[in-house]
């Protein structure tokens, strides 16, 4: 589902790079984890797949298809969650999700459709009418989970989907992405809680300082390290150090 | 087109959030086009049909000054005024009054000028009686000079100056013709010849034979029409209005860029130039709804304050594909602020100072006409003042599309400039 090879990324105001030489391969249909600590250049990789930032240099493929090539295709077969609430803030979300559905080319019935589902599953169906600044933290998050999901997209990207998020709302996140998965979707996302990784994620790519650290199997990892948990492994292959 | 809809829709519901904005939006632009009509009410009659008032001390209480009183009354632009506070004027208080600035001007008419130009007269009338054989001589003596004196407070203005300095050098020349030609047939009838007394021969009807008139430099026009502060300042202010849509133009651009909705956007394939358009045309529309708004006013409130209709020429399409065309302009100018700022509290006050300074040389504030040779090349680089000059050919000048379609083409120059600006800069900022 995602190939990246040698990719290079310094932005233009940076003095150094955030991306330098990264290389994943993320084969088939998983649930793939994304992580490293802050600053390790987690967002700067999303931002490059879904055609948001250009890299240097180096290659991405997502679902086959070449960002540098066919940008397009790809936007229409992922969803994207990002990092930060994507939404007008002074509209309310079906206002917001009316408004996105349309742009996807989604018919009026589709929209109604999909939006009344996903406000049902995502528990905001009595916020529906209220301005998306009046949401609490955990609400936003939910909201700008479902501007990601209208067009059904077969890969879907996350960037720290339960940062700041109450126990229920996570859960209900990743019992979601877990479904998602089960109806035939991949899913890439980044997290800082590797409990949260390690429980589910197929596939996890640690990188520190823009460059892989490791990647495979959760379990593996931790066998092969000889840690009990991923966080251990985590802490093993990055160091102490605090990051900026 | 369904996504251009959708933007539309979706700038109108912003929009709508916001609904003091809006009001502020439609509001405020009418409030300044309304009190500047009416500050500029009175300028704008100096240079036609205010009246100002003008000190008369007549030291001479001769034929003279009579006439040229009675000549002056005549002409509706001046009133005489002949005492102050009850007491009648004389030459120390009239001059004191124009110093201190009371009063813009006073004419003193010196003693014994009725007797200068009675000589003046008795020695033509004697010099062609001579000529013609006729008997007899009125009195004459020798020529002394004598002056109408004028005083002017020093900041008239020049062209008030000279409208009230033609007038009396005319008045003054028609009555010495008058006494010349009176005492010349007083001569001819005392010298005998048919002793029938000859009727009062009408000079003023003599001198009319021939006249000036105005006319209109448009043939085709019945309607003859003088700029005045209704027509200046109306469609001045209603362009600067409208260029004020720049505020929530460049505003949201850079809250949609902070707040992420941006971002949510270019995640989305193919939408982005639908996008642009879907906004661009909400904002046209807004703009063309607003200038209407304030033509509307200066043509229904602004006569109810006794201040005159608003003219608006006879291309009313014309009119339309204008507004339509300014609107462009000020949204494009709008985006490209937009797009050059990272935060509202650096767009706004660039955005509002820099349309009062474009207004300014584009002449809004003052007619481009009257502003020194450097400047007025200086306007063209204003939007504004492309703007203003279609709106004056429309109104003023009556003029159709043939008449303005330069002034639009220059204007979309302008728009096409502002988006690229834009576009140059939102692609850098990608990176
Ligand atoms: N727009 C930008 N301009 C300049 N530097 C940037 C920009 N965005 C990110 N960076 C820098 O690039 C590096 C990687 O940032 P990135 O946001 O990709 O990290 P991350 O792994 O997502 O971190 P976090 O876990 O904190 O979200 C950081 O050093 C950051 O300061
Ligand atoms: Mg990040």
């Amino acid at each position: 589902m995602l190939a990246i090879s040698q990719l290079y990324k310094t932005y233009r105001q940076a003095s150094e790079p955030s991306l330098s030489g990264l290389t994943i391969d993320f084969p088939g249909n998983i649930i793939a984890g994304l992580l490293g600590p802050n600053g390790a250049g987690k967002t700067t990789t999303i931002s490059i797949l879904c055609g948001l930032v250009k890299a240097d240099s180096g290659s991405v493929k997502v679902l086959g298809y070449d960002i540098a090539e066919d940008k397009e295709e790809i936007k229409k077969r992922i969803g994207v969650v990002p990092q930060s609430i994507a939404l007008y803030p002074t509209l309310t979300v079906t206002e917001n999700l009316e408004y996105i559905g349309k742009l996807y080319g989604l018919t009026n019935a589709a929209i109604r459709q999909k939006t009344g589902r996903y406000l049902h599953l995502f528990g905001l169906e009595k916020s529906a009418h209220k301005a998306i600044r009046h949401f609490s933290g955990g609400m936003k998050r939910r909201a700008n989970i479902i501007a990601a999901l209208l067009h059904e997209p077969r890969l879907l990207i996350l960037d720290e989907p339960t940062a700041g998020v109450d126990v229920q709302s996570r859960n209900m996140i990743l019992q979601f992405l877990k479904e998602y998965h089960g109806q035939g979707h991949s899913i890439l996302y980044t997290s800082h809680l590797l409990e949260e990784a390690q429980q589910l994620c197929n596939e996890i790519a640690i990188i520190d300082h823009g460059k892989l650290v490791v990647k495979g199997n959760p379990a593996e990892l931790m066998e092969k390290n000889q840690c009990s948990s991923l966080e251990q492994v985590f802490l093993h292959l990055t160091g102490y150090t605090v990051r900026d | 087109m369904r996504k251009i809809i959708a933007t539309l829709i979706n700038e109108f519901r912003l929009f709508r959030k916001d609904l003091a904005g809006v009001a502020l939006l439609f509001l405020m632009p009418l409030v300044l086009t309304i009190i500047m009509a009416l500050i500029q009410d009175a300028p704008f009659r100096e240079y036609q049909d205010i009246r100002f008032d003008v000190l008369w001390v007549n030291k001479d209480n001769g034929r003279l000054a009579e006439k040229m009183k009675d000549g002056l009354m005549s002409i509706p632009q001046f009133r005489l005024v002949s005492s102050y506070e009850n007491k009648p004027l004389d030459e120390i208080k009239a001059r004191e009054l124009v110093q201190s600035g009371t009063f813009k001007i006073a004419i003193i008419v010196p003693e014994g000028i009725t007797a200068e130009v009675v000589n003046s007269a008795n020695q033509v009338a004697n010099d062609m009686g001579k000529r013609l054989g006729a008997a007899g001589k009125l009195p004459e003596r020798e020529t002394r000079s004598a002056n109408l004196e004028i005083y002017f407070d020093p900041v008239t203005k020049q062209a008030m100056k000279l409208s009230l300095l033609n007038a009396l050098d005319k008045q003054l020349t028609k009555v010495q013709a008058e006494m010349i030609m009176g005492r010349l047939s007083d001569r001819m009838n005392s010298a005998g010849g048919d002793s029938s007394p000859s009727p009062e021969f009408d000079l003023q009807q003599k001198m009319q034979a021939v006249s000036i008139k105005e006319f209109s430099a448009d043939r085709q026009s019945k309607v003859n029409l003088n700029t005045n502060s209704v027509q200046h300042n109306v469609p001045a202010w209603a362009i600067f209005g409208l260029f004020f849509i720049i505020i929530p133009i460049a505003g949201n651009t850079i809250r949609e860029r902070e707040e992420g909705s941006l971002m949510r956007i270019r995640l989305i394939p193919g939408s982005y130039f639908s996008i642009l358009f879907g906004r661009l045309s909400f904002y046209v529309l807004l703009g063309v709804a607003q200038f209407y708004g304030m033509l509307l006013a200066g043509w229904a409130i602004l006569p109810k304050l006794g201040l005159p209709h608003l003219y608006m020429g006879q291309a009313p399409l014309t009119l339309l594909v204008t507004a339509m065309v300014i609107a462009i302009t000020a949204t494009a100018y709008g985006v490209c602020i937009g797009a050059l700022f990272q935060t509202p509290n650096q767009a706004l006050p660039f955005g509002a100072i820099s349309i009062v300074i474009l207004s300014a040389i584009g002449g809004i504030w003052v007619p481009v006409e009257i502003l020194p040779a450097g400047l007025q090349q200086l306007a063209k680089v204003s939007p504004l003042h492309w703007a203003l000059d279609a709106i004056n050919t429309i109104f003023l000048r009556n003029g159709g599309l043939p008449a303005v379609w330069t002034n639009l083409a220059i204007l979309l120059g302008f728009s096409a400039v502002f988006v690229t600006i834009a576009g140059l800069v939102e692609s850098g900022r990608q990176q």
